[in-house]
C-alpha cells in the first residue's frame, strides 16, 4: 500500500544532515487546519472581489477608472 | 651562591667544594623544570601562550571555537567571533521537496538571516508561506503592498508569513518567481522585524510584492519552514539558500 502521509524534509543546517519523514499526528492536524483556513480565505477573497465588482458596476466605473481616481 | 644569567638558577660556586653532586644537580634540574613549565603552560591541542604580568611566567590560552579570530581585550589576547561587518555567508542551500522544507538548527552566530527561494513549483496551486520556529500561532503580523500600490493584508495577524497576495500562487510549471525573507536580529529575545519580497515572473517582472512584518515571539529563531498555505501541495522543483549576515 502506497504511503499517503504528507512528507516533510528536515535539514539540519549545522550538520548538513537531511531527512525526509512522514508528518506526525500534530503536523497532519495542522495541515488539515491550514487547508481549511486556506479554503476559507479563498472564499472570502472571491466574495470581496464580487462585492467590489458590484459596487463598481453600480457606480458605472471600471477597475482601471477606479485606479485612476485613487491615483 | 652563583646563579645563571637569565633565570637565576642556583649553581655551585667555582670555589665551592661540592659534597653532594646529586643534590646540586637536582636543585638545578628542579629550577629548570619550574621555569620551563612557567614558560610553556600548554596542556591541550591548540593552546598558545602569552606573557603574563609576571616575568618568565606565561599564561595559557586555550584554542577558540571554529571561525574565531585572535583579538585583544583588556591588553591581552583572546579568541572571539570575527565582527566581519557586512559579510554574508551561505549556511544552507538545496532543492525544495516534500510538503514542507524545515531548515533546523540554524547557528546563532550571525546578526541577521536572509532566505532566498527560487523557481518553486508545486503539485497543486498554493500560496508560498514561511513559518519560524515551527510556530502555528497567529503571531505573524503583516502589512503588504504591491508595486502598483495596492495594499494587501493591512496589519493582519496570521499563522505564517506569505509574501504575495492570495491570488498569486506558486505555479505548477516552470517559472522564474522568487521569494525572499529577511529576519533582523534573529537571535534577540524580543519581537522580530521581518520583511519579505516576491517577484511574480508571470507578469514579466512588472509585479513585485513586499511585506513589512512583525513576529511576536521573544524566542531566538532556530528554524525556518518553507511550505504551501494549503498544507498538502508537494514541492516538485525549486531551490532555497539561507544566508547568515554579519
Amino acid at each position: 500500500m502506497a504511503n499517503t502521509k504528507p512528507q516533510i524534509t528536515v535539514i539540519n543546517v549545522e550538520t548538513g544532515e537531511e531527512i525526509i519523514r512522514d508528518a506526525n499526528a500534530d503536523e497532519i492536524a495542522q495541515i488539515k487546519l491550514d487547508a481549511a483556513n486556506d479554503e476559507a480565505r479563498k472564499v472570502e477573497a472571491e466574495a470581496k472581489a464580487i462585492a467590489k465588482a458590484a459596487i463598481l458596476d453600480r457606480l458605472g466605473l471600471s477597475a482601471d477608472e477606479l485606479q485612476t481616481i485613487l491615483g | 651562591m652563583a646563579t645563571t644569567t637569565n633565570y637565576g638558577w642556583t649553581t655551585p660556586d667555582d670555589t665551592a667544594l661540592v659534597k653532594d653532586g646529586a643534590a646540586a644537580i637536582r636543585t638545578l634540574g628542579s629550577s629548570v623544570d619550574t621555569t620551563t613549565k612557567n614558560l610553556n603552560p600548554s596542556t591541550t591541542l591548540g593552546d598558545i601562550e602569552y606573557r603574563s604580568s609576571t616575568a618568565n611566567v606565561n599564561t595559557r590560552l586555550g584554542i577558540g571555537s571554529t571561525g574565531n579570530v585572535l583579538t585583544v581585550t583588556g591588553g591581552v589576547p583572546t579568541w572571539a567571533v570575527p565582527s566581519g561587518a557586512g559579510s554574508m555567508t551561505e549556511i544552507a542551500s538545496g532543492s525544495l521537496s516534500s510538503t514542507s522544507v524545515v531548515l533546523s538548527s540554524i547557528p546563532q552566530t550571525y546578526r541577521h538571516l536572509f532566505l532566498y527561494v527560487k523557481n518553486a513549483q508545486v503539485s497543486n496551486l498554493t500560496l508560498m508561506i514561511f513559518r519560524l520556529n515551527g510556530s502555528t500561532s497567529s503571531i505573524y503580523t503583516e502589512k503588504g503592498f504591491s508595486l502598483n500600490n495596492t495594499v494587501f493584508r493591512n496589519n493582519v495577524s496570521q499563522a505564517y508569513f506569505s509574501p504575495a497576495t492570495q491570488e498569486v500562487n506558486i505555479p505548477t510549471g516552470a517559472n522564474n518567481d522568487t521569494y525572499s525573507l529577511f529576519i533582523e536580529e534573529y537571535t534577540q529575545t524580543a519581537y522580530k522585524n521581518i520583511t519579505t519580497s516576491m517577484r511574480d515572473s508571470a507578469s514579466d517582472g512588472a509585479e513585485s510584492y513586499n511585506t513589512f512584518n512583525n513576529f511576536a515571539s521573544t524566542t531566538a529563531i532556530t528554524s525556518v519552514t518553507i511550505a504551501g498555505s494549503n498544507g498538502t501541495s508537494t514541492f516538485s522543483a525549486g531551490t532555497y539558500a539561507l544566508y547568515g549576515v554579519k
